[in-house]
């Protein structure tokens, strides 16, 4: 059987600059993998080229989804292929209500699987569930999209949001930083719960702390485009001792 | 140019006396606007002169064509084809509401005349001509909404509607103009006058068919603590002009005028105000939204003027373009001219495209790009829709946005 995600040879450019430059990664189902780096190493330029935004042009390698290649979707067809994003930055949507931009999601899901468009109650009481665990309130679901949303309510909704999309493949881009001990535990607390056998999941963070509570099967650190040193959860400690000093040079 | 050659042609005219003759020696000694008056320096009238045109008659009329509108469900429709109004909805007219024909009412043909935009083209010809005259006097609180509803199919004429609408002191009235014609030139002219502590809610669809020049001139005035809530969508027609005058006349006056501009294809819309505070202590408000597409054209021109003695004026202004394609283009000329010196206005003009990063978030999340795109639209234009306070005029409105972006989605041809 393929794996979940394979990522073979992988070289992508932003504009004219190359910044992934062969990238490497096997990740089987049920398998949580973590990235570490520096700053500027290149880990948000993966995600978002695993997501398939335009700009990020891909000039060689390929990425796999059980054995098909994804180069050529589009990010909406990615995402209805289980592909989810959870953003460094999620973006604010002003005027775009939060509960007609979750159905709309939802919904593009649901008739993709050849499914009916779900009833507005039982949604509302369906995100209200999911909602309460992540401690958000009616009142932020209520608001435009992460409009008037503190940096943590904004890690919040977008963990909400792969837990009403139940995606195959979630990258999560940093969604511990900003966060204090609380807030950490709710959000490592709501990705666990989608930990399941039949999904695997790419953890980019910039501490070890985070992989205390969300565990890895595996740590990579990714220095100047590419994937430096593969260990196990061990190499998160090692990194966060000695820092990324020597890391580029030890390819 | 003489007066037999310029279009519309306007021999039958000859016997006109009063202010109507006066009309028509303005327009036969100016005619079409030159493109370099400053007023029009953004949109030709070119396309319009070069049209065959006869103003519409009694015996050109046709029975009343459908609209697509929503109407409330109480509302009394008032229906003009080809800019010949049909007199027999006059009578479903509600207790407080008067009608006469400005034909046979000298004092309403000079009170309208003195309050529509001065030596303009439109207003000179469309009083001249006067397809159909109608005044309605509004006396008390009329609940009934009025619909004045303009439809049409011969290309080959021009309509000339007249209105002038009285509110009362004290008196409210919802009104609103759905214009959805297939005339070569719709060419109304409005008066209303709001009187003291009176509300008028008003909307204006500009529906007309896509080979169709619409070219509009409303005067309105204000009283003395009265509040106006005025919404315009211009959607339709191959060239549109809306011109709105105010005059806010009375102190504590209060005065909302939006609007929404929709173009694909080659359309040319142009919004046109100028927001006169005569007097102080009076609040103007526009929000202006456009999106266009394809190689559409968007004008918006706003004047604030605020007379010496106008202290504690309040005016507001803000207007911003959406284009969605490269070959779009929107023009913004706002000006306040301000001659009192205690005043708080505000104007502002943005032109924009759609944000990759926002398009990005939501295709991510497994929306189509259409759908998308048309989530951002509906939220860059909800801020003007928003504005409607009366249930029933924003019932009519909604939908016609709703609809030109379905259409604009169907339409989509991968790159621009
Ligand atoms: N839109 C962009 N245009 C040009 N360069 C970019 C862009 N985005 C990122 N980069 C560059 O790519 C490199 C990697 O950035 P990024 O992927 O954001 O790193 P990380 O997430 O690891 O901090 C950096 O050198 C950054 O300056
Ligand atoms: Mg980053």
């Amino acid at each position: 059987m393929a794996p979940l995600l394979e990522i073979r040879d992988l070289h992508a450019s932003v504009g004219d600059t190359p910044i992934l430059k062969g990238i490497n990664l096997t990740i089987n189902a049920g398998e949580i993998h973590a990235i570490m780096g520096p700053n500027g190493s290149g880990k948000s330029t993966m995600s978002y080229v695993l997501a398939g935004r335009d700009g990020y042009e891909v000039t060689g390698g390929d990425i796999l989804m059980n054995g098909v290649s994804m180069l050529e979707m589009e990010s909406d067809e990615r995402a209805l292929a289980g592909m989810f994003l959870a953003f460094q930055y999620p973006v604010e949507l002003p005027g775009v209500g939060g509960m007609s931009f979750l159905r709309a999601a939802v919904n593009a899901r649901r008739i993709e699987a050849g499914e009916d468009e779900i009833d507005q109650l039982e949604f509302v009481k369906l995100v209200r569930a999911k909602a309460k665990h992540l401690s958000i309130n009616d009142d932020m679901l209520k608001r435009a999209v992460n409009v008037g949303f503190s940096g943590g309510e904004k890690k919040r909704y977008e963990i909400l949001q792969m837990a009403l999309l139940k995606p195959v493949f979630s990258v999560l881009d940093e969604t511990d930083s900003g966060l204090d001990v609380d807030a950490l535990k709710i959000v490592s607390d709501g990705v666990n719960f989608l930990r399941d056998p039949a999904r695997s999941m790419l953890v980019i963070t910039h501490y070890q702390r985070l992989l205390n509570h969300i565990v890895p099967d595996y740590v990579h650190i990714l220095a100047g485009g590419k994937i430096r040193r593969t260990g196990g959860k061990e190499l998160a400690l090692e990194v966060e001792e000695s820092g990324y000093v020597g890391i580029d040079d030890a390819a | 140019m003489s007066a037999s050659t310029m279009q519309p042609n306007l021999d039958h005219l000859a016997g006109l006396t009063g202010v109507r003759a006066g009309a028509l020696t303005r327009w036969q000694e100016t005619g079409w606007p030159h493109s370099r008056v400053e007023q029009w320096r953004f949109t030709r009238l070119t396309s319009v002169e070069k049209m065959d045109l006869r103003p519409a008659s009694a015996a050109a009329a046709v029975g009343t064509a459908a609209i697509s509108a929503e109407l409330p469900e109480n509302a009394v429709v008032l229906s003009f084809s080809n800019g010949v109004l049909d007199v027999a909805g006059i009578a479903a007219l509600s207790d407080g509401v008067t009608a006469s024909f400005l034909s046979e009412n000298d004092t309403a043909l000079a009170a309208l005349a003195a309050s529509v935009p001065a030596s303009h083209p439109i207003s000179d010809l469309s009083l001249a001509v006067m397809t159909s005259g109608l005044h309605l006097e509004i006396a008390g609180k009329v609940d009934m909404p009025i619909i004045l509803a303009f439809t049409g199919d011969d290309n080959g004429v021009s309509s000339h509607p007249v209105v002038s609408i009285k509110l009362a002191d004290g008196a409210s009235a919802v009104l609103a103009e759905w214009h959805q014609s297939a005339v070569g030139l719709s060419a109304p002219l409005m008066a209303i006058e709001v009187g003291n502590k009176a509300r008028l809610d008003y909307a204006k669809v500009q529906h007309d068919s896509a080979q169709s020049a619409h070219l509009a001139a409303t005067g309105l005035t204000l009283g003395e603590g009265s509040v106006f809530e005025g919404f315009q969508i211009s959607v339709g027609g191959q060239l549109a002009r809306l011109e709105t005058h105010i005059t806010l006349l009375g102190e504590n006056a209060d005065c909302t005028l939006s609007a929404i501009y929709l173009g694909r294809a080659s359309q040319h819309h142009d919004i046109t105000t100028n927001m006169n505070h005569a007097k102080g202590h009076c609040l103007s408000n526009q929000i202006i939204r456009g999106v266009l597409d394809d190689s559409a054209r968007g004008v918006f021109q706003g004047k604030v003027h605020v007379a010496p003695d106008a202290q504690k004026t309040d005016g507001q202004q803000m207007s911003r373009a959406l284009l969605l394609s490269r070959k779009a283009e929107a023009d913004a000329k706002p000006e306040l001219e301000i001659y009192a010196d205690d005043v708080l206005c505000a104007h502002g003009a943005t032109v924009g495209e759609l944000d990759e990063t926002q398009l990005f978030y939501l295709t991510s999340r497994g929306i189509d790009r259409d759908t998308a795109r048309g989530m951002l639209i509906s939220a860059f234009l909800d801020d003007a829709i928003d504005s409607i306070s009366h249930p029933a005029l924003a019932d009519m409105l909604r939908p016609v946005t709703t609809a030109w972006m379905t259409a604009s989605n169907r339409s989509e041809t991968g790159d621009k």
